[in-house]
């Protein structure tokens, strides 16, 4: 990733900091200015969708290919969707403090996404069990494409056929996004910036991985 | 003491934009070494 593209993403979240923050938004009944936690949650659970399905297409791409990289690059990614699954239920967290009065109620939001982190907490237990590396890259590739095809289903399946408090509903009814323009400005900012983010972070991982393969033999874990 | 805590109640929002400023750049700071450090490594090792 070139200079140009990492202050780039220095200036986008910066903006989305200041702007997100400062700009006046509408008033949304029962959110008020709590609804700015929209520009952090929400791309943290786009990244999180993200990374776990691109998990799944470089394990498609090693049991194809049998590259020890495409590996690597499905178990960062798997590893950062994480990171980025627990802040999304971190931010969401602090947000139903202040709206619902305590950090979790299980909501079928709150609900669906501990078990997606189960899910992947399986796949580091897996991981770690397996010594030999091949059997580790191959039986972790299966689990991560099982793991991914849960994903749709509790990310966007499950909170909308259980009744749920979560404001889903207010900026996305029948499918379209309600949203200030303003507002919608930077959100899609903070999507782009966020994405950014996620791909510097994945290929300084990808990258130590393959330092770490090199100078031990083996990727730890 | 009470002044101070007006200060924090009216400019709360500006007081949370400037911590989560400080955090990013600290952050961003952190990967901008972190990614000079792995080309460093990456040097040595190729050569």
């Amino acid at each position: 990733m070139n200079a140009f593209l990492k202050i780039s993403i220095l200036i986008i979240i910066s903006a989305v900091i200041v702007f997100g923050l400062i700009l006046p938004i509408p008033n949304i009944p029962a959110l008020g200015d709590k609804a700015r936690v929209l520009y952090f949650h929400v791309p943290m659970s786009w990244i999180s969708v993200i990374a776990f399905f691109m998990s799944m297409w470089y394990s498609i791409r090693y049991l194809k290919t049998r590259e020890i990289d495409y590996d690597i690059k499905s178990f960062s990614s798997a590893q950062l969707g994480f990171l980025f699954c627990i802040l999304a239920t971190a931010t969401g967290s602090l947000w139903a403090k202040f709206n619902w009065g305590s950090f979790w109620n299980w909501d079928p939001r709150q609900t669906s996404i501990f078990i997606l982190l189960l899910i992947y907490g399986a796949y580091f237990a897996l991981r770690s069990a397996i010594d030999s590396p091949e059997q580790r890259a191959k039986l972790s590739s299966v689990y991560s494409i099982i793991a991914a095809v849960t994903v749709p289903f509790f990310v966007f399946i499950m909170p909308r056929i259980v009744d749920s408090l979560h404001p889903d509903p207010i900026i996305n009814s029948q499918g379209k996004i309600n949203m200030d323009t303003g507002m919608l400005i930077v959100f899609l900012t903070s999507l782009v910036g966020f994405t950014l983010l996620f791909l510097w972070c994945l290929n300084l991982k990808v990258r130590t991985e393959r330092l770490s393969l090199y100078n031990n033999g083996g990727i730890q874990d | 003491m009470s002044s101070l805590y007006d200060f924090l109640e009216t400019n709360s929002m500006y007081i949370v934009m400037l911590i989560m400023l400080i955090i990013w750049i600290g952050i961003f700071g952190f990967m901008w070494r972190l990614d000079k450090k792995i080309k460093k490594l990456e040097k040595n090792t190729k050569g």
